[in-house]
């Protein structure tokens, strides 16, 4: 009997969710509201408290949220980048959010999905390379900030081995590594960059260990291109320096840290949700740098030289001010093979594709 | 205290009371949270109407359960086989990667073929990679002994692993920016959706999953044997039945089912391979599959309700709780229901001999 | 101080879900008294004692302990209160001494001063004629060894009623003699002590006075001096038990089970059985008569398949096992009733029909293709029932709450059902009541008769006296002797079980 009422049961809920699944639409018109409030939301791959990665973009809705008052912004945190995040910028669209910004690259087929059913919103998707009607992407240059703390490194170590903690072979990463070490060779031609990969966005520990393998291997500065500060501490711990990423780390390192290469999504989130109001958005690929202030490089504490700070400061004004950027030839791959002929630069499409290492980086692009 | 409750064993066979004492679990585990609620500033009943809103409150809601449903079902009933032979098959995470990784290479490979060809080759290939993961484990238990609890968790590891490998290396999307992904899968690889929604046919998979496995188990010789042998393996050899064979082949089966999650995974919602594509299905089966005293047809309503708590979770995040108390009241919620299953082998009263006539008392 | 009444139970109620396994229970023990409880199994005599243990809870009536009303929690309340019970099964630490267990959860210092200790239980085992030694470990011990420690707690813990359930099921002859003898000291010296058992011929030796349980209810109190063994088994169960029927010796000269120079060892890898020989004819009933621990599980194990045969051969109906693998020996011909009912030869979580197909579900009569028939073997399981007389209330509810006669009856009309060449029945009616003992016995005699060899262990001499046509008396995994029941006497095969030697 009971077996019975079991299968019974069973059948029923299948052509429920056949019912429920066909009878779906799409009521994205609901959400004119009438609320006086412009509403935005945001969508982070990790926990806000991060002081990383996803605590960057939140400083940048908090800024939003003061230079506009009358916008509410509601986020959603740790959101794994498979199938639930499609679900949840759906709800986010559902609930009457003008823009949404989505913070992380992996979101990006969930994005393209989720605009295409809600055409009346716009999606904003940060690192990623796919753009639609609704759908635009936005990055920084942090390859730019980035040369210029490989300059401050190189100054730093006493070695010339500077340990370089970093995530994911990708090319964002690649491209950071890239630059800090061209930044290090302009200014102390023997310097060598180790890279260790944790295979990792988020884990303190794991990011911490990585950061003492280098310091065992002879590093005295360490960098790092995760969203902890674990290799921070590492480093203070062993009477070694650092630099941070993301955001200013300092209170995590005072007798470390020297500075970071740092995220500033505000002002271009404040752009972005004036020009949608208005009406004047259009989809784009934005990738802003130095010049449009989106990075930066933290304030540099009194660890850091005045003559250090004063030739940072000539760097960054050069990158600023003139056509110069930080790939721009002769520059040559770690088998001495010129990549990047004298005067030359390499485009976007290359950077943003990028797959070699330049000389001077110690480590492996793992195949 | 102590000398005033009862506490003695009971043999349940009553259907209504266990149903009655687990949603009694969950009745306290709502209150329990309510009162953490109030102290962290929140309304409780905001909270619980969002999250059961969310979950089942609309057309939406409830496919996006279903959504989360099937690779939660479908994993749990591959746990269940094994767990019914008391083998510990805690790597029904790893055995997701493992059918997901085969399931994506055909579909990488053959993505010219017809739908109806693809997607069967797929969920055999998936099949058969989750029952590679699991056949390891398997023969080291038959043959060495090794304790499977902890061979099939680090299995997990090397299956997580092995897509960072393939989809940093040789799988990579060539028109991916380097970026850690597969390409997209050709449509004929996709599983097919039901209207517009997210919901695919995985549910059909995996609910007549449940339906054969629990034939397999309750109506079949090997299920038989099976059932003998996870009682108890001394009866089990003294009836002449091959253990060892058995230990290998419940496992492969068992990693296998779990496999086919990876494959409706990547095939039905993902659509290419990337790196951790599950966000813990394989654990998540483990709970389900006790809760569902590992009863297969049982395990489609106790799925059905874990993908509400999932979905759920998300949806008390935009009246504006944090992740981690919404993470907190799943885990109160799992707890109190799991700390229910006591009562159902347990009775615990007050004794009433205390309280009838309290002078006559001489206890040391 | 004769009259002193240590315990009264008054109308005392247990149930358990919707069944009173005790109602209205009227018991009193006496300063001074050995007090048998007798039953049949199931009859509530344990659920009673368990009662006054402190291990359950009645759920009506009175207990007064010393003459004052007692409510007791638990059994260290109960022990408080001067009531220790001697469970079947021991719960001692096996690696730790006999003083350490004597003294564990009692002495509240947390060091240890064992010297002082140790005379202090040296001591007080003499005082009542116990004798161990306080720094043995346990796992050292014989059963009786064990058993007198467990009695040592007890009274060291300041108990002056004493129960004890079943203790003699474990016990050779000579140590059951010894232990009567403590019994009776102990006794002599004020304590109050109630045997619970279904052994008649104990009964008649040692209990002053009897109490007979009959379904949970009780039957009377009455005083040894006033009743024989005829009138306290219709007491037990209600009528005259039947004569048995008479032996009509068929045996062959043909061989069913052969035993050549078998070495067999133990888990623990040690020999267990060495060069053992010795045949079954087909048509007999070959008795092992041995202490517990001896060899006989092992033997049984390696004839099913179950262990590996170090040395020599098995053969059944001259064919070899030793490479064979246990199914391919059920197939032969053999059916085995294992000691160890619950953990081997049955599925406590299953019902009836599942267990009674754990040896032919294979067969063609069990299964279609890849599935099994149950509605099929579902009939057939209800036919075994009406043959073997098995009480069960729900057959397709899990065996598990059976009682261990019911579950004997399930396991052995299994075993015999095929009609097998050989039937070993290790310890078959451990733990039975009389009415089931003498179904199983009568089942054995069956066999016998059909033509099969059976080998039947078993503990109880007198039993293996009066059902074996030959027995074979082993020790230490030796053939001690092999002797026919009518040239021989109980005290000669109790000799050569523990001498290894005819004395």
């Amino acid at each position: 009997m009971r077996k019975k009422l079991l299968g019974v049961m069973s059948l029923l809920m299948v052509l429920v969710m056949i019912f429920t699944g066909c009878s779906q639409k799409s009521t994205a018109d609901e959400s004119k509201t009438e609320d006086e409030k412009y509403k935005v939301a945001f969508i982070y791959v990790g926990p806000v408290g991060d002081a990383g990665w996803s605590y960057s973009h939140d400083a940048g809705k908090e800024y939003l949220l003061k230079e506009m008052p009358d916008v509410e912004a509601t986020y959603i945190e740790s959101v794994p980048e498979g199938s639930d995040s499609e679900r949840v910028l759906t709800e986010l669209a559902e609930k009457g959010n003008q823009i949404i910004f989505a913070t992380s690259f992996g979101y990006m087929d969930s994005v393209m999905n989720v605009a295409k059913k809600y055409p009346d919103v716009t999606f904003i998707h940060c690192s990623g390379y796919k753009t639609d009607k609704n759908v635009a992407t936005y990055f920084g240059r942090m390859y730019q900030p980035r040369y210029l703390s490989g300059v401050v490194a190189a100054k730093k170590t006493a070695s010339n081995v500077i340990g370089y903690v970093a995530a994911y072979p990708i090319p964002e990463v690649i491209r950071g590594i890239n630059a800090f070490t061209l930044g290090a060779k302009s200014v102390n031609p023997d310097a060598v960059v180790k890279v260790v990969w944790t295979n990792t966005w988020y884990d303190p520990a794991k990011e911490k260990e990585a950061a003492k393998s280098l310091l065992d291997a002879g590093a005295d500065v360490i960098t790092q291109h995760q969203d902890t500060p674990g290799p921070q501490q590492a480093a203070q711990e062993q009477n070694a320096f650092s630099i941070g990423y993301n955001t200013d780390m300092s209170q995590f390192a005072p007798e470390a840290y020297l500075t970071a290469p740092v995220w500033n999504w505000g002002p271009y989130y404040v752009d972005t949700v004036k020009a949608v109001r208005a009406g004047t958005w259009k989809s784009a690929q934005y990738w802003g740098g130095l010049k449009d202030g989106v990075v930066a490089l933290a304030p540099m504490t009194d660890l850091v030289d005045e003559e250090t700070k004063a030739l940072v400061a000539k760097e960054e004004k050069k990158i600023i001010d003139t056509d110069w950027d930080v790939f721009t030839g002769i520059i040559k791959d770690q088998e001495g093979n010129v990549k990047v002929q004298e005067g030359q630069q390499l485009t976007d499409e290359e950077l943003l594709s990028m797959d070699w290492f330049v000389e001077g980086v110690e480590g492996k692009i793992a195949e | 205290m102590q000398k005033y409750l009862k506490v003695e064993k009971r043999n349940m066979n009553n259907q209504y009371g266990m149903f009655a004492i687990r949603i009694g679990g969950i009745f306290v585990a709502l209150v329990l949270g309510a009162i953490f609620l109030i102290f962290s500033g929140h309304a409780p009943i905001d909270v619980y109407v969002t999250m059961i809103d969310g979950a089942f409150g609309s057309a939406y809601g409830v496919n996006e359960t279903i959504v989360k449903t099937i690779p939660l079902l479908i994993a749990a009933l591959g746990v269940s086989i094994a767990f019914r032979m008391k083998l510990w098959n805690i790597g029904a995470e790893g055995q997701i990667y493992a059918g997901g990784i085969m399931a994506s290479g055909v579909a990488l490979s053959f993505g010219d073929l017809p739908s109806l060809l693809l997607i069967p080759m797929m969920m055999i290939a998936a099949f058969l990679g989750g029952a590679l993961w699991a056949c390891v484990p398997g023969i080291a238990r038959s043959f060495w002994g090794t304790n499977e609890t902890i061979t099939t968790l680090m299995m997990n590891y090397v299956g997580i692993l092995w897509v960072d490998y393939l989809v940093f290396g040789p799988w990579k999307d060539p028109k991916g920016y380097n970026f850690p992904i597969t390409a997209e899968f050709s449509p004929s690889a996709f599983l097919p959706t039901f209207g517009g929604t997210r919901v695919h046919i995985g549910i059909v998979i995996a609910i007549l999953c449940s339906f054969v496995i629990y034939i397999l188990l309750n109506k079949t010789v090997w299920g038989y044997e099976i059932r003998v042998a996870g009682e108890n393996s001394d009866v089990a050899k003294y009836a002449g039945m091959n253990v060892t064979k058995n230990i290998i082949l419940t496992l492969m089966v068992s990693g296998g089912i779990a496999g086919i999650a990876g494959m409706t995974e990547v095939s039905g919602v993902i659509h290419r391979l990337q790196s951790n594509f599950s966000p813990g299905y394989g654990y998540s089966a483990i709970i389900i599959a006790w809760l569902a005293r590992l009863n297969p047809i049982a395990a489609i309503f106790v799925s059905f309700l874990f993908g509400g708590l999932i979905v759920g979770g998300y949806a008390v995040q935009t009246s504006g709780l944090p992740a981690s108390v919404a993470l907190m009241l799943q885990g109160l919620i799992l707890f109190c229901v799991l700390g229910a299953e006591f009562f159902t082998g347990y009775r615990v009263s007050i004794d009433k001999r205390f309280f009838s006539k309290g002078e006559a008392k001489i206890n040391g | 101080m004769k009259e002193k009444r240590l315990v009264s139970m008054k109308g005392i109620g247990k149930k358990f879900g919707d069944k009173w396994v005790n109602e209205q229970v009227e018991f009193e023990l006496r300063a001074g008294e050995i007090h048998a409880l007798l039953g049949e199994n199931g009859a509530g005599k344990s659920t009673l004692m368990n009662i006054l243990a402190g291990v359950y809870k009645q759920d009506a009536g009175q207990l007064l302990l010393h003459g004052k009303e007692a409510i007791l929690t638990s059994p260290k309340d109960a022990i408080q209160n001067g009531v220790g019970m001697i469970h079947q099964h021991f719960k001692l630490v096996e690696n730790l001494t006999a003083s350490e267990n004597i003294i564990l959860g009692y002495k509240k210092t947390f060091f240890l001063n064992r010297k002082n200790i140790s005379e202090e239980i040296l001591k007080f085992s003499q005082k009542y004629g116990l004798s161990i030694n306080p720094n043995d470990y346990v796992y050292h011990m014989s059963v009786g060894e064990k058993q007198r420690i467990e009695i040592l707690k007890a009274l060291y813990r300041g108990a002056d009623i004493l129960i004890l359930d079943e203790p003699t099921a474990v016990l050779t002859p000579q140590e059951t003699k010894e232990l009567f003898d403590i019994l009776r000291k102990m006794a002599d010296r004020g304590c109050g002590i109630v045997i619970i058992t279904h052994k008649m011929k104990e009964v008649m030796e040692i209990a002053d006075r009897i109490t007979v349980l009959r379904k949970g209810r009780k039957e009377g109190t009455v005083l040894k001096r006033e009743v024989d063994e005829q009138r306290l088994t219709e007491m037990m169960i209600g009528k005259y038990a039947s004569e048995r029927k008479m032996k009509d010796r068929q045996v062959t000269n043909e061989v069913g089970l052969e035993i050549e120079n078998v070495t067999i060892k133990n888990d623990k890898g040690f020999v267990a059985v060495e060069n053992m020989s010795f045949d079954v004819k087909k048509g007999e009933i070959v008795g092992i008569a041995g202490i517990s621990g001896n060899g006989q599980k092992e033997l049984a194990e390696a004839i099913a398949g179950l262990r590996e045969i170090e040395k020599g051969n098995i053969k059944i109906d001259h064919e070899g096992i030793k490479e064979k693998n246990p199914r391919q020996i059920i197939d032969m011909g053999l059916s085995y009733v294992p000691e160890d009912r619950m953990g081997m030869g049955l599925v406590g979580n299953m019902d009836i029909t599942d267990n009674l197909i754990l040896k032919d579900y294979r067969k063609k009569k069990a299964r279609k293709g890849i599935f099994i028939q149950k509605k099929k073997v579902r009939e057939n399981a209800k036919d075994v029932i009406d043959q073997f007389e098995i009480k069960i209330e729900n057959i397709d509810a899990p065996i598990r709450t059976l009682s261990g006669g019911n579950l004997q009856k399930i396991l052995l009309g299994r075993e015999i059902l095929e009609d097998p060449k050989v039937l070993i029945a290790a310890y078959p009616v451990r733990g039975l009541d009389i009415a089931t003992t003498e179904a199983v016995y009568d089942l054995l005699l069956e066999q016998r008769n059909r033509g099969c060899a059976v080998l039947f262990i078993s503990e109880d001499l007198d039993y293996i006296m009066q059902l074996s046509d030959r027995i074979v008396a082993i020790e230490g995994g030796k053939v001690a002797g092999i002797v026919k029941p009518d040239e021989t006497t109980v005290e000669e095969i109790g000799m050569m079980m523990l001498d290894g030697q005819v004395g």
